[in-house]
């Protein structure tokens, strides 16, 4: 149980940081960090079996058994030791965070940190593989917006990270995929243990290409190494934990994880050993020349990551040894180095160590722990750095390939931490050294001390009691090599080769250190023709590019070409199916009765009208004509509930389209007599088509399995008789749910588009200055018939649609109907108000629509009493005289009513609205609202104003 | 035959509106192929079937194909709140013009 509760508490930790923020501001850092610290004991009461039995922690529960994919989280030593650093080294960085930031609120940064440190946990527990790429990606996802916290300088930087981050990403899902083909599970453990992986080279190295791309671009390795000093725009805390625990120790653990399979191929050890000993010096060499004293760090960072790849690649039970230790000493080091240069930072307003100097005397605390820290780094003994460095020596030495092999690496690592060694001292030495210097804050507090002081000098006592860490170690090396570790960590081995080595370096290195003028002199200047971000930006834009040539080829701004192209190629498609001369079966029973007839006969009329006007409005009341055929055809074809929806869908239509056309020229735009011609072939090819697929293809068959079920076991089972609603709201409601979405969104793009584009003016003022003093252009008088009408049938429909929501589950109705009776309702009260604005709609429209969704997302989550989402429930609920059975479809059923409600409303206020140009004259609030029998008020309908100039915009007429 | 002879009429008619100037005409074009479409789901159950499946008086054996009419009564639906947006679209800026004027 201790996995999950670990995720979930920061999960949850996650959700209480808007609340810690708002009480405690920027000290929400103390209570996070005793959250982590808690955590991080939990995993250390893990140790006796992970680390003494040898055993695994483990977890499971079901999420996809189809594809049997669960949730298998599983920690074992390496696992035990990543979760460790991501919280202990977490634990840290809280408490820093809490002076490091000026005082103020920090929601958003504890906020993610807290989550990245629950998808870094994750990861590293992770025990399928499908699992492990998620959280993976959470890692870039919480990156990116971290990074993207410190303002919109940063906003490249992050896009940038993403990016290539996410690239990795991509490859990490290949490489899944690859792995739960070959493997035939997503379990990771068993693909670790089970699975042949020699069987199959070519598949082997895809995998093993895959995955290293995945642990590059994670881990900064070259090329892909420029990323991590781009982020360093994010703020210090984020970098420190970016690169001593989380984010770049993903890429490690994932190479670690994988050596049980990778680590003896030869093309594994050479990619790691190659790039990581490249990555290493460039690194090294690129920090000996920063200023900087993030930018130092940061590449100080590549250049440890690439120490660490190549240990890995090296694959041997000491290779991974020095891994594991050398990933513990990094943790430890990197973070108080990055915390204590925040510090430097805060108290003396830069870090670039041309300004500062002599700080020994004014921060000697933060002199002595930056000192201590660098020691580490520079692999100085008793530090755990130097008991790592010299493990990654002993490693490297016994590099697999050629004889030459083990003491080329073995040169080049001395090279890389004679280098190390060289920009600590320049670090150490450009902040503290030099003539005394006065720090404009002076020393720092205690507690802003505390954490860095706690990580650096972790580094010195696990440094003086190194064996400590044996079981661990020893415990890591059995499940990434399957051999046991030999136990040997030790400060003092006797006199051997990595002692030597571990010699020469801090040998060389002092000689650079001191030799450091011309060593700046000689790196004064571009090492490399390009730099990384640069190149990126270029093939970025290159992409961009490409695609818009593309794209280019077909691209036009009218939609004819698009529609026209699609419609020719089916009806060729058709043709071709018919010249193949297929053989049809026999219809099924009577498909066609005389009655029919009449309805294709008004059909064909309404369209031949349609296509043959001119005239705006008559198209749109000759479409309504055809809309009320294919609802006489719904009628016939035994569909009430269809009927009747498709005539109020058609009148609603018409009141839309009426709000909308008055704002249009009268007219259609003209088009050429070719291009007439043109359409109406391909017209009439579709057509043709259409109606030979329609009979060749229906009709011809027995009712459907399903469709006899519901027919015979649909009253039964949901207590409903209406067949069709049961299936909309019992049988089928996850459809029905996304339809719901679909139609408020359509809402919300409606609000979108109108609130981004304002509505089109075109002739309204035109038909007020021609016909104003005509009195059947006079809206108020006109609308008096349609007001007191409406005034008494508005209630009947309310009630009328209230009693068909009611009766949907047994008689046509339901939800859909009832809410457009509902919207009948309004559109009426809407048209008799004689003054768009005065409108008596004012509903929270958006409102009602979200409404409808938690309504009916609500009943689904309520199906979870019994068994599963959306499962409707059933009671029957005595009255006098019987029992009304009531059930939660029903109140599925409402929501439905709501978010068709709510668009419809949406569509009426936004379209309905005389916007505008006048309200500004005269603003109407819904005090100064005249009785209906009152004087019209001058204004908006004054043919004397101005506005209502008679225009002839809008399209040729 | 009948129904067949119906949807061909439609998707002419939608076809040639869609191909039109216009977004005004392009949105009836759009309704009348949803006709289309809808009957056309319609078709593809029994349509030798024609009792409404109301069981409380249709027979089983007789009632007509449940399943593609609660396909289509959410199609009309959708198909509504998509023409009422490209209504929106239509009005949204200054004219309903789709092409560069000629």
């Amino acid at each position: 149980m201790a996995l999950p509760l670990i995720i979930l508490t920061l999960l949850a930790t996650v959700a209480c940081t808007p609340l810690l923020d708002r009480l405690l501001g920027r000290s929400a850092g103390w209570p996070i960090a005793a959250v982590f610290a808690a955590l991080a004991a939990v995993v250390g009461l893990q140790a006796p079996t992970v680390l003494g039995e040898g055993g695994a922690v483990e977890f499971f529960v079901p999420w996809m058994p189809t594809i049997d994919v669960g949730l298998h989280l599983r920690m074992d030593a390496t696992s035990w030791l990543f979760s460790m650093l991501v919280l202990g080294v977490g634990a840290l960085i809280m408490a820093y965070s809490t002076r490091y930031f000026p005082a103020g609120r920090r929601t958003g940064f504890y906020a993610l940190m807290t989550s990245f440190a629950a998808a870094m946990v994750g990861l590293v527990v992770a025990d399928d593989v499908v699992l492990m790429f998620v959280f993976w990606e959470l890692t870039t996802i919480c990156s990116f917006y971290l990074i993207g916290l410190s303002g919109e300088s940063a906003n490249r930087a992050a896009v940038r990270t993403f990016l290539l981050t996410a690239l990795g990403g991509l490859a990490l899902l290949a490489a899944v995929v690859l792995l739960m083909v070959e493997a035939g599970t997503s379990r990771l453990s068993v693909i670790l243990a089970e699975t042949d992986w020699q069987a199959n080279p070519t598949w082997s190295a895809v995998v093993a290409l895959l995955l290293i791309v995945a642990g590059f671009t994670k881990s900064a390795q070259f090329p892909f190494h420029y990323w991590l000093p781009d982020a360093m725009a994010a703020s210090t805390p984020v970098s420190a934990y970016l690169h001593a625990a989380a984010m770049v120790k993903a890429g490690i653990y994932l190479l670690m994880r994988f050596t049980p399979i990778f680590g003896d191929f030869p093309l594994w050890n050479t990619v790691l050993i190659t790039t990581g000993l490249i990555t290493a010096v460039i690194g090294a060499v690129f920090a000996l020349q920063r200023h900087d004293l993030k930018e130092l760090l940061a590449y100080s960072t590549v250049s440890q990551l690439g120490f660490l790849v190549a240990v890995i690649g090296v694959g041997t039970p000491y290779a991974l040894t020095a891994a594991a230790v050398h990933t513990l000493a990094h943790a430890l080091f990197k973070s108080s180095l990055f915390m204590l240069m925040g510090v430097i930072d805060t108290q003396n307003g830069t870090r670039d160590i041309r300004r500062l100097h002599g700080l020994r005397t004014t921060m000697p605390v933060t002199a002595v722990l930056m000192t201590l820290a660098a020691l580490s780094m520079a692999g100085v003994p008793p530090l755990l750095g130097f008991v790592s460095k010299e493990s990654l020596f002993a490693a490297f030495l016994e590099a697999p390939g050629p004889s030459w092999a083990g003491a080329l690496a073995g040169t080049v690592a001395v090279g890389a931490a004679a280098l190390t060694f060289a920009y600590a001292y320049r670090m150490v030495q450009g902040a503290f050294g030099g003539p005394p210097g006065e720090a404009r804050r002076g020393e720092a507090s205690t507690a802003y001390l505390l954490a860095p002081a706690l990580a650096a000098s972790g580094g010195l006592v696990l440094g003086l009691t190194v064996p400590l860490l044996n079981p661990l170690v020893d415990q890591v090396v059995l499940e990434t090599t399957s051999e046991p570790g030999h136990g040997g960590l030790a400060l003092w081995h006797g006199l051997n080769s990595p002692l030597f080595m571990s010699l020469l370096a801090i040998a060389i290195g002092t000689v650079l250190a001191w030799r450091r003028l011309s060593v700046d002199r000689g790196l004064d200047r571009r090492l490399f023709p390009v730099k990384g971000t640069a190149v990126f930006e270029e093939l970025h834009s290159l992409v961009i590019s490409v695609g818009a040539r593309i794209g280019n080829l077909t691209r036009t701004d009218a939609p004819a070409p698009y529609l026209g192209t699609v419609m020719v190629v089916v009806s060729g498609l058709a043709a071709v199916v018919v010249l193949s001369g297929p053989t049809l079966p026999a219809l099924n029973g009577e498909t066609t009765r005389p009655m029919d007839w009449l309805l294709v006969a008004l059909v064909l009329v309404a369209v031949i009208a349609v296509v043959i006007t001119r005239s705006r409005l008559a198209a749109v009341a000759l479409t309504g004509i055809a809309g009320f055929a294919v609802a006489l055809w719904f009628l016939f074809l035994g569909g009430f509930d269809l009927a009747l929806t498709q005539l109020l869908v058609e009148i609603l239509t018409v009141v839309v389209a009426v709000l909308v056309l008055r704002r249009l020229p009268r007219k259609f735009h003209p088009v050429s007599r070719r291009r007439g011609a043109v359409a109406a072939v391909v017209a009439i090819a579709a057509g043709t088509a259409a109606a030979l697929a329609a009979f060749a293809l229906t009709g011809r068959r027995e009712l459907s399995p399903a469709a006899d079920y519901f027919l015979r076991n649909a009253e039964e089972e949901t207590g409903g008789s209406n067949v069709v609603n049961t299936i909309l709201v019992d049988f089928r409601a996850l459809d029905t749910l996304g339809e719901l979405t679909v139609l408020a969104i359509a809402g919300l793009i409606i609000i979108a588009v109108l609130d981004s584009s304002s509505l089109s003016h075109g002739n309204l003022p035109e038909k007020v200055s021609g016909f104003a003093r005509n009195a059947v252009f006079s809206a108020r008088e006109n609308s008096l018939i349609m007001r007191t009408v409406g005034r008494a049938l508005s209630p009947v429909l309310v009630v009328w649609s209230a009693y068909l929501l009611l009766r949907g589950h047994n008689a046509p109705g339901g939800g859909f109907i009832a809410a457009l009776v509902g919207g009948a309702g309004f559109a009426l009260a809407y048209l008799t108000a004689w003054d768009a604005r005065r409108a008596p709609i004012h509903l929270p429209y958006a409102l009602i629509s979200a409404l409808g969704i938690v309504v009916a997302t609500g009943t689904g989550l309520l199906g979870y009493v019994d068994e599963s989402f959306l499962r409707p429930l059933h009671v029957d609920i005595p009255y006098p005289g019987g029992y009304y059975h009531f059930t939660t479809a029903l109140l599925f059923d409402i929501g439905v009513y709501l978010a068709v409600v709510g668009v419809l409303l949406t569509t009426l206020n936004r379209l309905g609205t005389e916007d505008d140009i006048h309200a500004e004259t005269r603003p109407l609030g819904p005090d100064d609202d005249p009785p209906d029998d009152g004087e019209p008020p001058a204004g908006p309908h004054d043919d004397t104003s101005p506005v209502h100039e008679p225009t002839t915009t809008g399209g040729a007429r | 035959m009948t129904l067949a002879l119906t949807i061909g009429i439609l998707v002419t008619g939608g076809v040639y509106l869609l191909l039109q100037r216009g977004m005004v005409r392009i949105v009836l074009g759009f309704v009348l192929l949803s006709h289309a479409v809808n009957l056309l789901l319609l078709s593809s159950g029994v349509t030798s079937r024609r009792d409404a499946p109301l069981m409380d008086r249709a027979d089983p054996a007789t009632a007509a194909d449940p399943l593609p009419q609660a396909f289509v009564l959410t199609a009309i639906v959708i198909a509504f709140a998509i023409t009422i947006y490209m209504f929106t679209l239509a009005v949204a800026r200054t004219d309903d013009d789709t092409e560069d004027p000629s």
